[in-house]
């Protein structure tokens, strides 16, 4: 390695040894895919991966979803409060679910394990998963309706040693296993989570031997000052300001009031704030935010529209600042139910997104296509046990010079399932999977269509609906159109029933559960649009002619 | 007798000429004919027969490797295609697996499909994942349906319907309903193309093979009837991505197969090399001017991967179109000679946007501005401007130097040479960490294996690489800069089939077991009937995709070629669980194993000819001229000595630091290594593991 000087490190080894730190990431990634039981896990990547510095700094991360990778800082923060430097040894691995030290809900499970080098612990290596179960009233414990403090959602585990000299410990997993609904899968996924721990730490351990404990915090300083000056920079080319934008959730459950949703975002100078301070109290039912999760996507939103091109780390979080009123929706207190939780990251994002309108109109799009995250499960009638956790994500809201995408993870960045995968392990059979025209928000640049997913379940059983954007649409932006609303039907014996987008309810053979998504908002005045876009939209059905007419009538004089 | 190779990259066209007597060969290379490819391969065989080289009845076989189908996929101009699926799935195709290729780059589209939404048409059917009928195929649909696939403008048809790799009744019926009344349209079913679960990633096989195949029809058909034409009657072989042989009628039926053709030939090169070396254990690494490719052979045996990814954005995993092909293993980066290094956030960043050959590196003065990988290379000292090509092209160290300092240097407050070394260095790291995944991320210990570098690029750096990753060895070939071809002459003829079934790796399976691998051997016999003459020898060779119960990805093993009974059972769990543990580093003893994907895979070994040597030297200029070269061990720039590949005798030893030059490629011999010319021609470097 090359020398550094007292204050500058040398350019071309601080590359590398960047470049290597995130490879970790990556690598753990991929054995976590790879080892792991679960669909949620193995095929739809709801997993995260990070290392920390010895003061728990973050480093670097993976490529994975947004809502664990921006809640980890915090957690390692709450396990090493709780687990002092002094306290662990070499193999040791600490783990939680809890939904205010962790990720927000109890089906996050995040694992960190210390990594010794000489000796001396010199980072950390953290995992999280989403596990398809931990217990509490439904199959997939994510339900919103019929749940009002986290007690009822499944198993809490506060921070404990689960692992000691790289062994699970037997009698911990003991307690876990017997409160879930799928312990195989629960065990399997938690191992890949370990491996994937070992993995990264043995190669964060090579570093240090390699670079030299001393250099590698020199190193690691730089890479968060690069991050943090390049943030700055990136914030400050912002305009000043405070921006605000209102937006509501359709309710907490069937019959309930929706939830308001109203950010202000705060430019000045090099820093921003973004505060929910104003939106609704916290609910009594399974959809609440944790401080971590707003914390996430917050940072999240302000790295897409601010353009950071800088790795996330400690360095970046410097920068931003979430804030929430303590006892409101995005800062819940403990036992606020929260196991749906997952179903506002995409309202987060759209409401800065819509603030940050006001401010640089050319970097924000329409509001995406809401998704939805049902869980289809075996209930006491069922011939079988079975769980189907399902991700079933639209397109993106039109930009400026630029249609919205169709079909593409809006802001948790996972994959979809298969459905040959889904039929071979659960009783259910997808009837289609495919885009719906005249959905999207007219524009000069279209929002992204929507999506609809009918499932016909072939046993007995219970799902919890996961969805919004039922009462209200996805805005466009500029004068372009919103999209369409959501909605989500039962048919049975051939019988349509519109469905609450947060609803509970028992399922029999035959019925089919149709999830039919919200389309994305347009973007700029439709009348501009360009004729040849029209055409192809045409062609190719994602526009019939009669819309076409409605919304863009002058094209085709 | 002769056999002839040609492998057609994007620059060059490479032809390999091999003597059948004594196995000696010639190469040489002439410029790529953009456009058709096929002018330049013609217009040299014709010019071979003319001067003597070999007469018409001398040439005993022709084998290609191609990148025809590879260009009609990634420039998006193959064939208009209909594809035809299951009613309610006609968005499958078009979807894809709808991760973002970047979590935090919302504005990067995802790869686009090779068919349009407005030419995917639906039938009303299904069938389930345990292969039952729910809903019949509608066949009154089916008149409708093929007179508008008549009238509209296709060239060819795809189809795939939902688990029709449990039962392929549906899309047989609609494939020969087909055939017979379009004959002029190829139809590729999913069931025959890749009967493999996950629909995404079957339906874009599929249509990828009918979108490639009438172009590489056409291209063939030129081929043949222009051999034809000159009198040359022997056979024409085509390398696919998996590195066997097959006729140019299984090339046309599964063209997806051809895909990865060239790199595949190279790495076989590879194979050939260690076997002359008498080596087992080999790391591959190929690096040309805008990628790198790094494989591994284990046991003599370059690695064979059930899929294979095209057309990825940025590099990244996961973000191209997923083909369920067999491919020998690769990875590829975007770092090659023409990656461009550029500065951000006061790092250096080298790739994977590249120079490409047009404008190209600054120093070849074509107009490229920004500096590149061979401009660091030349501005160090390590290739000779007035030699690169073989003196084919001059190079201007003088505005690579600029370049280098304007772009990099003074926005880094580093000197121009300071600058080049990290442009160097960078890219190195950058191959280091795809080396890494190849080797230690898959359970090879990099100190146990040789490295065979080749390519432009690949012998500049292999020694450095071979240095950080504790390879005692480097091996860079003669002939490195036209690998491919070579790597052709030591191909055999293989075909493979796979099916999803999932079966229990447990007594009683057994028959079960039996009856996929009979039903496999059934298909492939009827596809070497078409590709060997029959009563030639065949080789059998089983594997199986196998998973822990409950997980989602397997890892492929071989199994036995015996009688599948208890044993069996026991060779399958062990060979799984072995492989298991060098991946992931442990084992879930006891648990239950499945069987997901089974594999069989029919070689006919090549006719026995000599391994190829090198033709007699032709090179008598023994002068060792010298040239400054950068070396920061020893100090920085010193005048460095300069051999002639050619003319090196296989008792000679060169201590580093040395450069050795050939047309194709120049080898660093760092200070503290040595190299040497092994029996066989071969350059060794012995590496010095005391790290630096």
């Amino acid at each position: 390695m090359n020398a550094i000087t007292k204050n500058k490190v040398d350019p071309v080894t601080l590359t590398v040894i960047w470049n290597k730190l995130i490879s970790i990431t990556e690598d753990m990634g991929a054995a976590l895919r790879r080892t792991a039981y679960s669909e949620a896990v193995r095929e739809g990547d709801d997993f995260s991966t990070g290392l920390f510095d010895r003061r728990g700094r973050l480093v670097a991360q993976g490529n994975f979803t947004p809502g664990h990778l921006g809640a980890m800082p915090y957690v390692v923060e709450h396990l090493l409060a709780r687990f002092p430097e002094h306290t662990l040894r070499d193999g040791d691995m600490i783990c939680t679910n809890d939904s205010f030290i962790g990720g927000s809900h109890f089906p996050d499970f995040f694992m960190m394990m210390p990594v010794f080098s000489d000796g001396c612990i010199v980072g950390y290596v953290v995992t999280s998963a989403h596990h398809i179960d931990v217990g509490g009233a439904q199959p997939g414990s994510q339900a919103v309706q019929g749940v009002t403090e986290s007690y009822q959602e499944g198993l809490r585990v506060l921070p404990v040693r689960i692992a000691s000299e790289h062994k699970l410990n037997a009698d911990i997993l003991t307690v876990i296993l017997g409160n879930v609904r799928h312990p195989d899968k629960m065990q399997g996924d938690l191992r890949a989570q370990q491996n994937a721990n070992y993995v990264g730490g043995k190669r964060l351990a090579e570093l240090f031997r390699e670079v030299g404990f001393a250099q590698m915090d020199v190193f690691i300083e730089a890479i968060l000052n690069a991050s943090e000056a390049r943030a700055r920079e990136l914030i400050a080319a912002l305009p000043d300001g405070t921006y605000s934008f209102d937006d509501r959730l359709d309710d907490y459950g069937p019959g309930t009031e929706p939830v308001l949703v109203c950010v202000d975002v705060t430019i000045r100078d090099d820093e921003a704030t973004v505060d929910f301070s104003r939106s609704s109290d916290q609910v009594p039912a399974g959809l609440n935010c944790y401080i971590n999760y707003t914390r996430a996507y917050a940072m999240f939103t302000m790295r897409i529209i601010a353009g950071f091109d800088m790795p996330q780390n400690a360095g970046t979080s410097r920068v931003v600042h979430t804030i929430a009123r303590e006892g409101s929706f995005f800062n819940a207190r403990f036992p606020a139910a929260s196991g749906g939780r997952a179903s506002v990251q995409m309202r987060m994002f759209d409401a800065i997104n819509g603030a940050m309108a006001k401010a640089v109109p050319e970097k924000v799009r329409g509001a995406c296509t809401h998704w939805c995250n049902p869980n289809i499960g075996s209930n006491h009638k069922s011939r079988s046990k079975w769980l189907m956790y399902d991700l079933i994500v639209g397109g993106f809201g039109g930009r400026a010079g630029h249609d919205g995408q169709e079909g593409i993870a809006a802001v948790m960045n996972s994959a979809n399932i298969p459905i040959e995968v889904h039929e071979a392990n659960c009783p259910v059979l997808v009837r289609r999977l495919e885009y719906m025209a005249d959905s999207g928000g007219a524009g000069e640049f279209r929002g992204g269509c929507a999506v609809r997913k009918d499932v016909e379940v072939r046993d007995y059983g219970v799902v919890t609906l996961l969805g919004d954007r039922h009462k209200f649409a996805p805005y466009g932006l500029e004068g372009g159109d919103p999209g369409v609303l959501s909605t989500t039907v039962l048919i049975r014996d051939g019988v349509e029933t519109e469905l609450a987008s947060k609803a509970v309810m028992d399922v029999e053979p035959g019925d089919i559960l149709s999830f039919r998504l919200s389309g994305a908002g347009g973007y700029g005045n439709p009348n501009k649009r360009a004729r040849d876009r029209i055409e192809a939209d045409i062609r190719n059905g994602y526009v019939t002619p009669a819309f076409a007419r409605e919304k863009y009538g002058a094209w085709e004089n | 007798m002769y056999r002839i190779a040609f492998d057609i990259g994007g620059t060059f066209t490479d032809f390999v000429m091999q003597d059948t007597r004594d196995g000696s060969t010639a190469y040489w290379k002439v410029p790529t004919s953009s456009g058709s490819p096929d002018r330049a391969v013609i217009a040299a065989m014709a010019e071979t027969l003319s001067n003597g080289r070999a007469s018409r009845d001398d040439i005993a076989e022709l084998l290609h490797a191609t990148t025809v189908a590879t260009n009609a996929v990634l420039e998006r101009d193959g064939a208009r295609i209909a594809l035809i699926t299951t009613r309610g799935f006609r968005d499958i195709v078009l979807m894809g697996r709808q991760k973002r290729p970047d979590t935090n780059d919302m504005n990067l589209e995802k790869q686009k499909p090779v068919v349009e939404r407005c030419d995917i048409f639906e039938l009303t059917e299904r069938i389930d994942a345990g292969g039952a009928i729910i809903t019949p195929l509608a066949v009154d649909e089916l008149d409708a349906l093929v007179s508008t696939i008549e009238r509209g403008d296709f060239s060819a048809v795809a189809v795939m319907f939902m688990h029709s790799y449990a039962n392929s009744a549906h899309e047989l019926e609609v494939g020969k309903r087909l055939r017979r009344d379009l004959p002029g349209i190829p139809v590729s079913l999913s069931c025959e193309v890749t009967p493999k679960y996950r629909e995404y990633e079957r339906v874009t096989t599929t249509t990828v093979n009918a979108y490639v195949q009438p172009i590489v029809d056409a291209y063939l058909g030129r081929l043949e009837s222009a051999f034809a034409s000159q009198g040359i009657g022997c056979d024409l072989k085509i390398m696919q991505s998996n590195g066997g042989l097959v006729s140019p009628a299984v090339a046309r039926a599964y063209p997806v197969r051809i895909v990865e053709s060239g790199p595949a030939a190279g790495v076989l090169m590879c194979a050939q090399v260690a076997r002359d070396e008498g080596v087992d254990h080999v790391l591959t690494f190929d690096m040309g001017g805008t990628t790198a490719k790094l494989g591994a052979i284990d046991y003599g045996e370059p690695i064979i991967v059930p899929t294979f990814e095209v057309d990825t954005i940025r590099f990244r995993k996961g973000s191209g179109l997923p083909l369920n092909i067999t491919a020998i293993e690769l990875l590829e980066i975007g770092s090659g000679g023409g990656s461009i290094a550029e500065v951000s956030m006061g790092l250096i960043k080298v790739g994977p946007s590249s120079a490409s050959a047009i404008p190209g590196p600054i120093c070849y003065a074509k107009g490229g501005k920004r500096p590149t990988i061979t401009d660091a290379d030349v501005a160090l000292g390590y290739l000779d401007p007035d030699f690169f090509n073989g003196g084919a092209m001059r190079l201007d160290i003088e505005a690579a130097r600029a370049g280098i300092a304007e772009h990099i240097g003074r926005r880094l407050g580093l000197s121009g040479t300071e600058a080049a070394w990290g442009i160097y260095s960078v890219a190195n790291s950058n191959l280091e960490g795809a080396m890494r995944v190849v080797s230690v991320e898959r359970g090879r210990d990099p100190r146990q294996h040789v490295m065979i570098a080749f390519g432009g690029s690949g012998p500049l750096r292999a020694a450095r690489l071979a240095r950080s990753m504790g390879v005692p060895k480097v091996l860079v070939p003669h002939g490195a800069g036209v690998g491919s071809a070579i790597g052709l002459l030591a191909a055999d003829q293989k075909l493979d089939s796979s099916l999803t079934r999932l079966i229990p790796i447990e007594k009683g399976a057994e028959s079960a077991i039996q009856e996929v691998f009979a039903g496999l051997e059934e298909r492939l016999r009827l596809e070497l009937e078409q590709v060997s003459p029959h009563g030639s020898p065949v080789v059998w060779k089983r594997s199986c995709s196998m998973r822990y119960r409950g997980q989602g990805y397997e890892i492929r093993v071989d199994l036995p070629d015996c009688v599948i009974d208890e044993g069996f059972m026991t060779a399958a769990r062990e060979a799984f669980e072995r492989a298991y543990s060098a991946q992931y580093g442990y084992t879930d003893a006891g648990a239950s194993m499945d069987g997901v994907d089974w594999h069989l895979t029919a070689l006919v070994p090549r006719s026995k000819v000599p391994s190829w040597r090198e033709e007699s030297r032709t090179e008598t200029d023994r002068t060792v001229r010298s040239r400054s070269a950068y070396f920061p061990e020893a100090g920085g720039f010193l005048e460095t000595p300069v051999y002639r590949r050619n003319a090196l005798c296989s008792d000679q030893t060169i201590p580093g630091p040395a450069l050795i030059e050939d047309r194709e490629s120049t080898t660093i011999v760092l200070p503290g290594d040595v190299a040497s010319v092994s029996r066989n021609g071969h350059l060794i470097l012995t590496i010095n593991q005391k790290k630096n």
